[in-house]
Parts: structure tokens; C-alpha cells; sequence
């Protein structure tokens, strides 16, 4: 006679997807707590209620002060003033409009360029005999993992016009120096190179995971068929490489519309407002005028611009079904 | 056919050379620089060969506060390590091992949180701090990166988790042992190396990380990053001092990156490619 059996109790709702007979096994009756809380809530409870009080705190508080008028310092206390804050950032403030027109530029030619660079090194390093590998890709990370200020001060020191080192190439060929952090027709295109600098081994070494991943059966039907490498590439590569360029476009995107470091490392925005990000012209509106209202309204457009975008990304990587 | 073969593998060999040369050549000219006396610094065109000096990593130390901002860096990276690292774990062998009605939304929700642009939760966090009397406090930016690492953190460690197979703690628990006692002593010590490589992750990006240290600190509790810009001056740049503040901020990221190399993309795609 089983002696469990007259104490066995359905399953809870945690276990079902455990073994069943587990789930069946009752706590001996000392361990048994008062109160049952189910395992996995002690579990995720903990982050869960850390998350909450860090997303949904800074949401609600900023919302509430995005509809107010309050400059930090100031003697006057909050000012109700309703959605004057996003009717003035999306009717009347020209800056904004510039900002954006800036942030779209960076984000597409920089993230555009890295793809496409990423994916000719990812191809050409796959092409390589295996086992040598290792240390190319160890060697090429290395931008992606420096401190991003680093960047910054590197290619600073590259751009300088006095004494960096692309003056010196420039003047070599016979061409005038450039001021290229100083002059508006160069700014932002300087701190695009430094950001495909930084991030295009990070594409290439996500490009060669999906590579290296892919099946062979395709390419030797389509060798026996007579594709050629270019077709292969065009009818084969890429469909297959579809889901993982959407995952490193993806991430890169959410990290592009967050670049604040390396342009307040080497242009603090201008000349002008040539290289003000939406991130730093928030930034500004906070923490150097004070604007506090207005700044939130303008960090509440850019996430909205930025969930949006994702959730178009997150959509096609659920068609592919890759779980992210 | 053959000599064909062999000219286009050469040929694939020096285009990867010449790849890893440009995307090595400004770290290699950082570390010269900050080897250059500013005299040699300032020689142009740049002058390749040159005695080397120390000197500016000596300065470095002697003329600015830098030790106390390299300790900070630490204390704050560690603990904050420390902590995403600890809550993650937990949270992580939840969603491996449970499935509960919504763990999907759970798990969807922790990564959207991943995309927020820092600049716009710095404003509430910013007023929170300073009624909290925390700013230019180890503990608030040990706060934020704790917390905005945490759903990294859990994400990747879930896929560490989940390679563990389920039968390992299923028999712990038919043995008798609690959820707990298996999550301690089968669970962790399976996912050691996941550990490692998470926190490892977390150190690099909380040690990076500029615009909270920018905003919540000031001079008391300043990080790496941020002290270094404070070398840009008007009157202009000390680059030796600058070139060698930039060599000791990130020689020990790319000591934990050879550290990660096996896992450096699945940590940093969050684990969606392996």
C-alpha cells in the first residue's frame, strides 16, 4: 500500500510541464509551507519586482512630468501644462525636426554600411580554412569591446588637423587637410566612420555565426544544378541568412538610436547642429538648460520612435520564428 | 585548377590580413601615442620610431585623481555585477524551468526593456537619485547598472539554463531535494561557465557605460569614462595623458574578451545566435 496515497494532490499549475510524478509527490508534512507560493514566483519575483520599479517608475514619473512645465532650479514647482510639451517638440520646434532628420541619417548609414561591410567580411572569413579562425575574429572584436569614450579619443585623435594621422594620408596624396570634426560637411559622416569603425566587426562576426550554421545539403544541389557563385549567394546565402542579418540589424538599430558617447566625445552635437542625435539634444534640453518637462516629452518621442521600429523587426523575426 | 586554388587562398589570406590591419591600426596608434612624449606627440607628420616613455601613465596617476576613478569604476562594476548576475540567475531558472501562463509576455517584456534609449529613463532616474540623496554615490550608479544589466543578464543566462538537462534536477528533486537545494546545488554549478560569461558581459558593459556615470556623479564617485573626457580641455587636449588614460580603460575589457572569445556573439546578440 502506498502510504502517499491518500495525501496526493492534483497538480499545480507550475509542475504540469515537469514530470508528472513529481508533481504527484507530496512535500513530507514537516516541510510543507502554510502559505503556498508557487516555486516559480519566489524565483522570478525578485527581478520581476526590480524591473517593475525601474520601467514602470521612470514611465509614469515621465509621462507625468512630460505634461508639465518645470525648469530644474527653478523657484517655480511643476506647471500643468497638458500636451503643450509634444504639440511644441512636434509643431514648433524646428530643431527637433533637424535632430530627427540627423538621428535617421546616422542610424541608416551607419547600420546600412555595417551590414553590408559585416556581411563582405563575414563572407570572405568564411571562405578561410577552419581552424586558424580563432584569432582573426579575437583580433577584429576588439573595437566593439573597447570603451565606447575610447572610441571616441581614438578617432579623435585620428581626425585632429594638426596632428592626426588622416591629415598626414590626406596631405600625402596631394590633398588639402581637412578640419573633418569641425567643418558641416564632414562632421556627421567622420562620426559615422567612427561608429562602422566600432560596430562592423560585431555585424562580421554575426554574419559568420549564421554562415557557419547553415546547412550544405542547398549549396551542393545548387552546385549540381550549375548555380553559380553569385546565384548561390542570391538564391541560397541570403534567404538562409535572412533571420540572423534581421537579429544584428535589429540590435544595432536599438544601439544606434541610443549613441550618445561618441558624440559627446567628438562633437558635442555640432558644428551647428550637424551631429545632434536625438539623444543628446534631449540630453541637453535636461541637463544643460534644464528643461526637465520638455526633455521628457522629447525621451518619450524618441522611445516611441524606437519601440516602433523594433516591433517591426521583432515581427519579421517571428515570421522567421527565431526566438529572441 | 589547383594553382588556381592556392593563388585565391592566398589571395583570401591577404584580404583578411589587410581587414584586421584597419580595424587594428587606431587601437595600435592609441598605444603609441601614449607612449610618445609630448614633444614626439606633437611632431608631424607623426613620427613612427621614438624612445618610449612611461611617463604619461606616471602623470597620469600623479596630476589627476585617476586612482580613486579606477576604483570606482571597479567598486561599481563588481557590485553591480555581483547583484544583475544574482537576481538573473533566479529569474532565468524560473523561465528555463517553469512554464506558467504568460512566461512569453514575461520573458518578451524583460527584453523590450533592453531597448529603451538610456536618455530617456535618465530624467525620472536622475530626480529619484537626488531625492534619494544619492547622487555622486557609488550606490546609485551601482543602482542603475545593476538594474539595466538585469534583463540582459536573465535573458542569456536562460539559454545557459535550458541546455542543462532537465533530468539532472528532476532527479535531485525525486531524491528530495527542494526547487532551492536544486537550483544551488545541481543548477548553478552546471551553469558555472554561463555565470562567468554573464557577469563577464556585465562587468564590460557597466564599466563602459557613460551617460548615468555622466549625469548621477560628479567628482566624488566619477568613473573611468567620464573622467577622461574631463581631459578635453578649451586650452586643448593633453593627448599623451589622454591616449594613456584611454589605454588603462580598455586594456581590461580586452583581457575579458579574450576571456569570452568562444561566447562573444551569443553574448552579445543576447543569446538569439549561438
Amino acid at each position: 500500500m502506498a502510504p502517499e496515497a491518500p495525501d496526493v494532490q492534483p497538480p499545480t499549475r507550475v509542475a504540469h510541464s515537469i514530470h508528472p510524478t513529481i508533481a504527484a509527490t507530496p512535500l513530507p508534512q514537516s516541510r510543507r509551507p502554510i502559505v503556498r507560493v508557487p516555486v516559480w514566483l519566489v524565483f522570478l519575483g525578485p527581478t520581476v519586482f526590480v524591473l517593475l520599479a525601474i520601467t514602470v517608475f521612470p514611465l509614469v514619473y515621465s509621462l507625468a512630468l512630460s505634461l508639465h512645465s518645470w525648469t530644474m532650479g527653478a523657484r517655480a514647482g511643476w506647471r500643468w501644462v497638458g500636451v503643450q510639451n509634444f504639440a511644441m517638440v512636434l509643431r514648433a520646434d524646428p530643431y527637433f525636426w533637424t535632430s530627427v532628420r540627423v538621428t535617421l541619417t546616422y542610424v541608416g548609414a551607419a547600420v546600412g554600411l555595417e551590414l553590408v561591410l559585416g556581411l563582405a567580411i563575414a563572407l570572405l572569413l568564411n571562405r578561410r580554412a577552419d581552424g586558424r579562425g580563432g584569432t582573426v575574429q579575437t583580433l577584429l572584436i576588439l573595437p566593439t569591446m573597447m570603451t565606447p569614450v575610447v572610441v571616441g579619443i581614438v578617432w579623435r585623435l585620428l581626425y585632429n588637423p594638426d596632428l592626426g594621422f588622416l591629415n598626414y594620408v590626406v596631405t600625402r596624396l596631394g590633398l588639402p587637410p581637412q578640419h573633418w570634426l569641425g567643418d558641416l560637411g564632414t562632421a556627421l559622416a567622420a562620426v559615422v566612420v567612427a561608429d562602422i569603425w566600432e560596430w562592423t566587426p560585431f555585424m562580421a562576426l554575426v554574419m559568420l555565426a549564421g554562415l557557419r550554421a547553415m546547412p550544405r545539403d542547398p549549396f551542393e544541389a545548387g552546385a549540381i544544378d550549375g548555380a553559380s557563385g553569385w546565384q548561390a549567394f542570391r538564391y541560397i546565402t541570403l534567404p538562409l541568412l535572412t533571420p540572423t542579418i534581421l537579429v544584428g540589424v535589429l540590435i544595432r538599430l536599438m544601439d544606434a538610436f541610443k549613441t550618445f558617447d561618441l558624440v559627446f566625445v567628438l562633437t558635442k552635437g555640432g558644428p551647428g547642429m550637424s551631429t545632434e542625435v536625438l539623444s543628446y539634444y534631449t540630453y541637453r534640453y535636461g541637463f544643460k538648460f534644464f528643461h526637465m518637462g520638455y526633455a521628457a516629452a522629447l525621451s518619450y518621442i524618441l522611445l516611441a520612435i524606437v519601440v516602433i521600429i523594433s516591433q517591426i523587426f521583432v515581427r519579421r523575426l517571428a515570421h522567421h520564428e527565431v526566438e529572441l | 585548377m589547383r594553382r588556381q586554388r592556392k593563388t585565391v587562398d592566398l589571395l583570401v589570406e591577404i584580404a583578411t590580413g589587410a581587414i584586421v590591419l584597419v580595424f587594428l591600426f587606431p587601437v595600435l596608434y592609441l598605444i603609441l601615442t601614449s607612449l610618445k612624449t609630448q614633444v614626439d606627440a606633437f611632431q608631424y607628420p607623426p613620427v613612427w620610431v621614438f624612445r618610449p616613455t612611461f611617463s604619461n601613465y606616471r602623470e597620469v596617476f600623479d596630476l589627476y585623481p585617476f586612482g580613486r576613478f579606477l576604483v570606482n569604476s571597479l567598486i561599481v562594476a563588481s557590485a553591480s555585477t555581483v547583484a544583475a548576475v544574482a537576481l538573473g540567475a533566479m529569474a532565468a531558472y524560473a523561465l528555463a524551468r517553469f512554464s506558467f501562463r504568460r512566461s512569453k509576455d514575461v520573458a518578451f517584456w524583460i527584453l523590450s526593456i533592453r531597448m529603451t534609449p538610456p536618455v530617456a529613463a535618465i530624467i525620472p532616474i536622475f530626480i529619484l537619485m537626488r531625492m534619494l540623496g544619492l547622487l555622486d554615490s557609488w550606490a546609485s550608479l551601482v543602482i542603475a547598472y545593476s538594474t539595466m544589466n538585469l534583463p540582459f543578464a536573465t535573458w542569456l543566462l536562460r539559454g545557459f539554463f535550458s541546455e542543462i538537462p532537465r533530468e539532472l534536477d528532476e532527479s535531485a528533486l525525486v531524491d528530495g531535494c527542494s526547487w532551492f537545494s536544486a537550483f544551488r546545488r545541481i543548477a548553478l554549478p552546471l551553469a558555472a561557465p554561463g555565470l562567468v560569461v554573464t557577469a563577464i558581459f556585465v562587468f564590460i558593459f557597466s564599466w563602459n557605460e557613460f551617460l548615468f556615470a555622466l549625469i548621477l556623479t560628479a567628482t566624488k564617485a566619477q568613473t573611468l569614462p567620464v573622467a577622461v573626457t574631463g581631459f578635453i580641455r578649451e586650452t586643448g587636449i593633453m593627448w599623451g595623458h589622454m591616449a594613456a588614460a584611454g589605454v588603462i580603460i580598455m586594456t581590461p575589457m580586452v583581457m575579458f574578451s579574450l576571456a569570452v572569445q568562444r561566447y562573444m556573439v551569443r553574448g552579445l546578440t543576447m543569446g538569439a545566435i549561438k
